[in-house]
């Protein structure tokens, strides 16, 4: 589904982030990326997104590399590919079902669309989407109400609006409580498992990329130092990626 | 011997310092002499300039009081006649607050250095809201006036162009403050640029436009009083023509209206606001 070719960042400031990077991100698998501060991994995430643009490499999403688009054809293609952050990024003002339903825009360009509407089947599966995670119950409250793990169930219930075919989640739960982090990653497995999504993760937190993920990818100075099975990969080897980089 | 020398260094220091203290404050009070002369120096000017004369305000007590004592009781019987120029003096404050706020948000897009489209828009739009907040609205009502003609229309052009500028500058900023991560988590979702704009940055920043625009009105409705004295109608203009007529028992009842109108706009904005926040 997702395939990273020698996907290489350079920043302008001539640091190179990312070097002769690959991966492989299967329908249904959850992969996790773990590595030190600045080894490149949301730098990983924010080209494959193409938020940045990459230096060198192809990022292929299914036949579409997304390296050679620019403009409505990039907009297009992205709409395959939806991405959670650190801090879910919902509006404060608006209910939760607006939110969930905001995912589905990239479809729809109408004149009601466009004018601050929503089509009535996507706010009525927008309620199916908050099922999915949990939430149906809160719809109608405003998004700026909830606690930090609703807001991170919310941001992934307006993902799954967006019926995308690549899940990528940037630290999604950073800023949780051991609690909420354990549902949110729950939640991704069930998804990536259910709805045969490529889940990529970057975490921090090695015990839960040891809990779920289905492969860990080990990052250091823009490099993979390992990509294995979770069985496969030794906690020596996982704790190299922070002690070498610290020394 | 070491200790000595230490000793003598350290008075040596010591004296420096102290020197240098006294130096940086005689330094400071010299500052405030001569910042305190230049406060006086521009009060006695601002008194030169005006011709401020004391003595005139004593001499015109007289004046003041026969004009108040024709101006008392106030003629209700002109209320009547006042109720129409009244109406108009609100819409015309309403008209010009819709025309602002119509033209300034598309204004206020462009203008906003976080979400303009080109660094052209920028400065074409920020150029345009510059000017209109520049010239007063009551040389906007000079100017209309003479373009279309007395009456309350002028008026409401005056005060829509005069609110493109004050409007457009608080809109932009507020998009500027906003904050941009939902927006960008919104175009991630492959949402278009006006769609985004409806959905994300609208609702964001809603309730503080609607604030701005209600204080707007509150504002228009104080100016749309004035522009009537320039011909561009409302009670303004009835004020000035019963001045003209000496009929200052019309008067005191046209400025206990305008005082109703001035302190209910205020309170009736502050409230809307409130319940905005």
């Amino acid at each position: 589904m997702l395939r990273v070719r020698s996907l290489s960042v350079r920043y302008p400031n001539g640091r190179l982030v990312l070097d002769g990077f690959d991966l492989n991100v299967e329908p249904g698998e959850l992969v996790v990326v773990l590595g030190g501060n600045g080894s490149g991994k949301t730098t990983l995430l924010h080209s494959i997104a193409r938020i940045l643009r990459p230096s060198a490499g192809e990022i292929w999403l299914g036949d579409t590399d997304l390296c050679a688009l620019e403009g409505e054809q990039l907009r297009c293609a992205r709409l395959k590919l939806a991405m959670i952050s650190q801090h879910p990024s919902l509006i404060r003002r608006t209910s939760v079902l607006t939110n969930v339903a905001t995912g589905t825009l990239g479809r729809h360009y109408t004149l009601q669309t466009a004018f601050g509407g929503l089509p009535r089947c996507e706010l009525d599966a927008a309620h199916e989407h908050l099922a999915q995670v949990g939430l149906d119950h809160l719809a109608e409250q405003r998004a700026g109400t909830l606690s930090g793990g609703q807001k991170q169930r919310v941001s992934i219930a307006r993902a799954l609006a967006q019926h995308p075919r690549v899940l990528l989640a940037d630290e999604p739960i950073a800023s949780l409580d051991p609690e909420a982090s354990e549902e949110i990653m729950r939640l991704l497995q069930r998804l990536a498992r259910s709805a045969k999504l490529a889940v990529l993760c970057v975490l921090h937190q090695i015990e839960l990329a040891y809990g779920y993920a289905d492969r860990v990818v080990g990052v250091r100075e823009g490099r993979i130092v390992f990509d294995l099975p979770r069985e496969q990969v030794s906690r020596d080897s996982v704790h190299r990626l922070y002690i070498s980089e610290a020394a | 011997m070491s200790v000595d020398v230490a000793r003598a260094e350290l008075r040596i220091a010591t004296g420096a310092h102290t020197r240098a203290t006294s130096w940086g404050g005689a330094v400071t009070t010299a500052v405030r002499c001569v910042l305190t002369l230049l406060g006086i120096a521009v009060v006695v000017q601002t008194l030169v300039v005006v011709e401020a004369r004391p003595s005139d305000l004593i001499t015109g007590i007289h004046g003041m009081a026969d004009l108040i004592r024709r101006a008392v009781p106030p003629d209700f019987s002109k209320l009547p006649s006042a109720i129409w120029p009244t109406v108009q003096t609100l819409d015309i404050a309403l008209f010009g607050t819709m025309v602002g706020l119509i033209l300034a948000l598309p204004l206020a897009v462009l203008a906003a250095s976080n979400i303009t489209p080109s660094r052209f828009a920028y400065y074409g739009a920020r150029g345009i809201i510059g000017f209109t907040r520049a010239v007063p609205d009551l040389v906007w009502a000079l100017l209309f006036v003479t373009a279309v003609g007395l009456g309350p229309f002028p008026g409401g052009l005056a005060l829509g162009v005069h609110s493109v500028g004050m409007l457009g500058r608080l809109f932009a900023e507020t998009i500027e403050q906003m904050d941009m991560a939902p927006i960008h988590a919104l175009e991630l979702t492959g949402a278009r640029r006006i769609q985004v704009f409806t959905h994300g940055i609208i609702p964001t920043i809603l309730p503080t436009l609607l604030g701005i625009s209600l204080y707007r009105l509150d504002e228009n409705i104080r100016s749309s009083l004035v522009l009537g004295f320039v011909g561009a109608g409302g009670i303004g203009f009835q004020l000035l023509t019963a001045m003209n007529l000496f009929q200052y028992q019309e008067v005191s009842l046209l400025l206990i209206i305008i005082f109703v109108i001035v302190l209910g706009a205020e309170r009736l904005s502050a409230a809307l606001r409130e319940r905005l926040a």
